[in-house]
């Protein structure tokens, strides 16, 4: 993983666009096929990636110094970020020790919170579609970032 | 007998001659309130974040830097005039507007910032400047000092886990105090430059003292009350300035004489005491304002205006400094100013409890702190204000004590509540201070009771209420009886309460009752545990030194309200469902262990299924024959007044963080709906989804006649209810003029009547069915349409589905012949 972003450090911001593009089509073939299991992963490559190449975007991570967990009920879909330095990194399983932990009921259920276009977490909780442990504010701050990703690329 | 100055009003005392056309700054100012869209306003935020982060490292009490915070705010807030109200402070920089308190629930709308200006519901304006002014620079600060988030760090309180389920309780604490009212006496007799002095003088008579902690303590607190009150200086400093300037450029000479004067009066106060009626509104809106910089703009009341601002009105009357006119109009702008602002809320808030605002009330009428009757002209002039501009807020309340207030005045606002359709609501004296003295309120105190935001009662300016600590959903309690300890609907098989038996073999109701109560006072433990420790981080992070300012008892003990500064002190439980609960009781006992219509495990099943196999039969048995809540039925009696009791001596052994008591209370703003559209069925036949009864109103479609409706709640008890109640009734208008002599007699009896049998409080919708269907199926048709909710009064177009639904469903009543009318049964709730 550290590779991949090192990787991409070395690429111009061109390159990165097209990687996005990509990520994003990629995204979106996944919502439309309703295959959401490596959504979550996919979802904060992009955010990374956002973050790389918009300079507006990447304000929401200067300075922020913040672990985040998502996992599904069952268990079958984890994906963790890490905030530090003025980066972000991804993980493909859990992490410990997070600000936030956010269980969500299933794919669908994290896929509508972050990009129904209502990032209401309350209703969420309220339908049972989504839990948490630990500090909601930082659920609140991602799901701005989701809002800004969703009206950016139109997903 | 009322003393009334003017001879118009002792004439007319509706003051038939006067109408928006003959007040036309009213009108002007009418018709840009209803065209105005709300905006929400970062200023707040942004200047109280600003403080705190710079004042990060410097180790200062958080007492004063709480005090410099509120102070950095007013002396460098936007100065906009943005109509021509007489009036000069305003709530935020914008006509109407949302101020941001990111340290208790602002960040909310976080994920919103980008579409909270087009949703669907309610929008509410905000730039992409303000929005990145957020985003970036000032919600970040507030990630870890929410009173939220220090609480859970720091405490970690088991109860927490329960709250944000949403559907058991909430703890109020998390977003706002408030919910009190201020002592606005002292600034308009005295001005602020001698409060300020009485602080000094407290501060350098302790430092001549043995300076220990708790002296330390105080010292700090005089010291921070001054901060705070030369913060309002600066802020009233420049408002003259402001205005000298806008004076200076006017070319209108009106205006220009407008400005001149406004400003004039900004540098008299409320640095000064008041002399006149406008500098008395002037000078109380001013600190009104100010402190709703310091303390979240929810149910911060202005209080008992017709008796506070009496003085200055009767000063300028009787030295012909003021007309009539002049007084309708300078009372009509303060309506417009208290209206000049709302909260912000996330999306699906507002979907499920959306069209509350700020409620702040306003209290008319009723006695003096004697005894006396306390109508004067001012109390007719409020009324007719209400009446002419018929704006949802202030939350206007009118007080009638029936043994010592006119039938002429009592009348008038029952002729207010038909002309509007919904305002103001009525509170019976007699109970309500019997009701306080009972809390150990001094009697003449008690008298000078003020409603609190709905319908809480406080004694004005001496009673820090917190009267919104917790709102207590008590059907959570029945479905933790019915299923020992959990709640399928809500948590699935999680034990949540203690395990209190398999109500299948249970042998009598007393077995149940027992267990409902036992599952009720873990719960409403839970509740409390959690208010206190709410309270700890309040104490800690943010304390009132500015609000202090304004009551009695913090200036002579040198102590913050927070820390049981004021002279009383409670803490509020409103509980929602009463209805439901009662009437899923009166089923168990009835239909389970006495008729044995079914047996408990089918009614437990039942309730399950939510009553997927017994859509028939047993939901008409339900709903028709098993003993109703507002019926005489001695069940429905008995379990009613079991139930208020059970409340009031649970909340009652306990004292809060201040020292004062917990009080129960039965009014649901409209979380009655809310939470009842997240909620399971119940055994009195309510399916699950359904809204719930509001306040402590019989359940709606359940109680056919009016008069039994009224005596049922009445004869609760006010004494153990001291929180207060909304009885919410809904009145088939009258038919013509003919018939309105006789229905004006019939409305003001009948509300005599249920005061002389104990009632505390009622209030009115003058709707059909018909007209309320309608306006939800064409809102653009009624823009102006006024309803009221369970303690306030809301613009109908403005509330969300299931309010609406839960506003047409109320049972609407024919006054002259007591009996409900049916509702439509083409009415299927909008779905």
């Amino acid at each position: 993983m550290k590779f991949i972003s090192n990787v991409m450090n070395f690429f111009p911001n061109i390159f990165r666009k097209i990687v996005l593009k990509r990520l994003v089509k990629k995204i979106a073939n996944r919502i439309q096929n309703n295959f959401l299991d490596d959504f979550l992963e996919l979802l904060l490559k992009m955010v990374r990636l956002v973050s790389c190449v918009d300079k507006d975007f990447r304000r929401n991570i200067e300075g922020f110094n913040a672990r985040y967990a998502f996992k599904s009920e069952d268990g079958k879909i984890a994906a963790s970020a890490i905030f530090k330095n003025n980066k972000m990194q991804v993980l493909t399983d859990e992490i410990k020790d997070t600000n936030i932990t956010v269980i969500f009921k299933d794919g669908q259920a994290l896929w509508k919170f972050l990009f129904s276009g209502d990032p209401d977490i309350f209703e969420f909780i309220l339908q049972n579609k989504l839990r948490y442990t630990g500090n909601l504010n930082y659920i609140l701050k991602f799901g701005y970032m989701a809002t800004h990703l969703r009206l950016k690329f139109g997903l | 007998m009322a003393t009334i100055i003017f001879k118009e009003i002792q004439k007319d005392v509706s003051l038939s001659d006067y109408t928006l056309d003959s007040l036309l700054l009213l009108k002007e100012l009418r018709e840009q309130h209803f065209q105005t869209k709300t905006e929400i306003c970062i200023e707040r935020a942004k200047y109280v974040t600003e403080y705190m982060k710079e004042s990060e490292d410097k180790h200062e009490p958080m007492e004063l830097r709480r005090a410099k915070a509120i102070q950095h705010y007013l002396a460098n807030r936007n100065i906009l005039f943005h109509d021509n109200n007489l009036i000069a402070a305003s709530t935020t920089s914008k006509l109407i507007g949302a101020p941001l308190y990111p340290e208790t629930i602002g960040l909310t709308i976080w994920p919103e910032l980008y579409t909270i200006s087009t949703r669907k519901a309610k929008p509410q304006i905000l730039t992409r400047e303000e929005a990145d002014e957020l985003n970036f620079n000032i919600f970040p600060y507030w990630l870890d000092r929410t009173i939220l988030e220090v609480t859970r760090k720091e405490q970690n309180p088991s109860s927490l886990n329960l709250m944000e389920k949403i559907a058991f309780f909430l703890a109020g604490k998390s977003t706002v105090i408030s919910h009190t009212t201020p002592y606005f006496e002292p600034v308009l007799n005295q001005g602020l430059n001698t409060l300020i002095n009485k602080a000094k003088e407290h501060e350098e008579a302790l430092k001549k003292q043995d300076i220990d902690r708790e002296t330390e303590g105080k010292i700090i607190f005089y010291q921070a009350m001054q901060i705070a009150m030369q913060g309002i200086l600066e802020y009233s400093r420049r408002l003259s300035e402001k205005l000298a300037e806008l004076a200076k450029n006017e070319s209108s000479p009106e205006k220009k004489q407008n400005f001149q004067i406004m400003s004039e009066i900004c540098a008299r106060v409320p640095a000064n005491p008041a002399t006149t009626y406008r500098e008395a509104i002037n000078s109380l809106w001013t600190c009104e304002v100010a402190i709703l910089a310091e303390n979240v703009n929810m149910a911060m009341n202005p209080g008992r205006l017709d008796q506070v601002l009496y003085p200055f009105f009767k000063h300028d009357v009787e030295n012909k400094m003021l007309t009539l006119e002049e007084a309708l109009t300078l009372t009509g702008c303060l309506w417009f100013k208290v209206a000049d602002n709302t909260n912000p809320v996330p999306e699906t808030s507002e979907k499920l409890f959306g069209g509350a605002g700020s409620v702040p009330a306003v209290t008319l009428g009723g006695v003096d702190k004697a005894g006396k009757d306390a109508v004067n002209d001012l109390t007719y002039i409020m009324l007719k204000i209400t009446e002419l501009l018929s704006i949802k807020d202030p939350n206007v309340n009118a007080r009638y004590h029936y043994k010592v207030n006119d039938k002429k005045y009592r009348d008038r606002v029952c002729e207010v509540i038909i002309n509007t359709r919904a305002i103001p609501a009525l509170y019976n004296d007699v109970s309500n201070i019997a009701t306080l003295e009972n809390q150990g309120v001094a009697t003449e105190h008690a008298r000078d009771y003020a409603v609190i935001g709905c319908v809480e009662l406080g004694s004005a300016g001496r009673e820090f209420s917190s009267s919104s600590s917790i709102l207590f959903n008590l059907s959570a309690v029945m479905d933790l009886t019915l299923f020992n300890g959990k709640r399928p609907f809500i948590t699935g098989d999680q034990q949540i309460g203690p395990e209190t038996g398999n109500p299948e073999d249970f042998q009598s109701f007393n077995e149940f009752w027992e267990a409902f109560k036992t599952q009720l006072r873990w719960l409403a433990q839970q509740a409390i545990d959690l208010n206190e420790a709410f309270a700890i981080t309040h104490q800690k992070l943010y304390p009132t030194p500015l609000l202090s300012c304004f009551f009695d008892g913090p200036m002579e003990k040198g102590k913050d309200l927070i820390f049981g500064g004021a002279r009383y002190n409670s803490s509020g439980a409103t509980h929602l469902a009463f209805s439901d609960v009662c009437d899923s009781l009166n089923a168990i006992e009835y239909a389970v262990f006495k008729e044995k219509k079914l047996t408990m495990k089918e009614m437990i099943e039942a309730v399950r299924t939510d009553f997927a196999e017994h859509n028939g039969e047993l939901l008409s048995y339900l709903k028709n024959t098993v003993p109703k809540f507002g019926t005489e039925d001695p069940i429905a009696v008995r379990n009613s007044k079991n139930l208020v009791k059970l409340l009031y001596d649970f909340y009652q052994e306990h004292t809060n963080y201040r020292g004062g008591k917990y009080r129960p209370a039965f009014w649901s703003m409209t979380n009655h709906a809310g939470i009842g559209k997240i909620s399971g069925a119940l055994p009195s036949g309510r399916r699950a989804y359904e809204v719930f009864s509001s306040g402590i109103t019989p359940a709606s479609q359940r109680t056919p006649e009016l008069t039994p409706a009224f005596i049922a709640v009445a004869e609760l008890d006010s004494k153990y209810i001291p929180g207060g109640v909304a009885l919410n009734m809904k009145y088939t208008p009258e038919a013509g003029s003919e018939e309105r002599k006789t229905y004006l007699k019939k409305f003001g009896d009948m509300i005599e009547g249920y005061f002389k049998h104990g009632g505390m409080q009622v209030q009115f919708n003058i709707q059909t069915y018909e007209t309320l269907i309608d306006a939800r199926n064409h809102p653009d048709n009624y823009p102006e349409l006024i309803v009221r909710v369970s303690g306030y009064s809301a613009y109908f177009k403005d509330l969300s589905d299931a309010m609406q639904d839960e506003l047409i469903r109320r049972t609407q009543y024919n006054l002259l012949t007591g009996k409900a009318v049916r509702l439509p049964e083409s009415y299927n709730g909008g779905e």
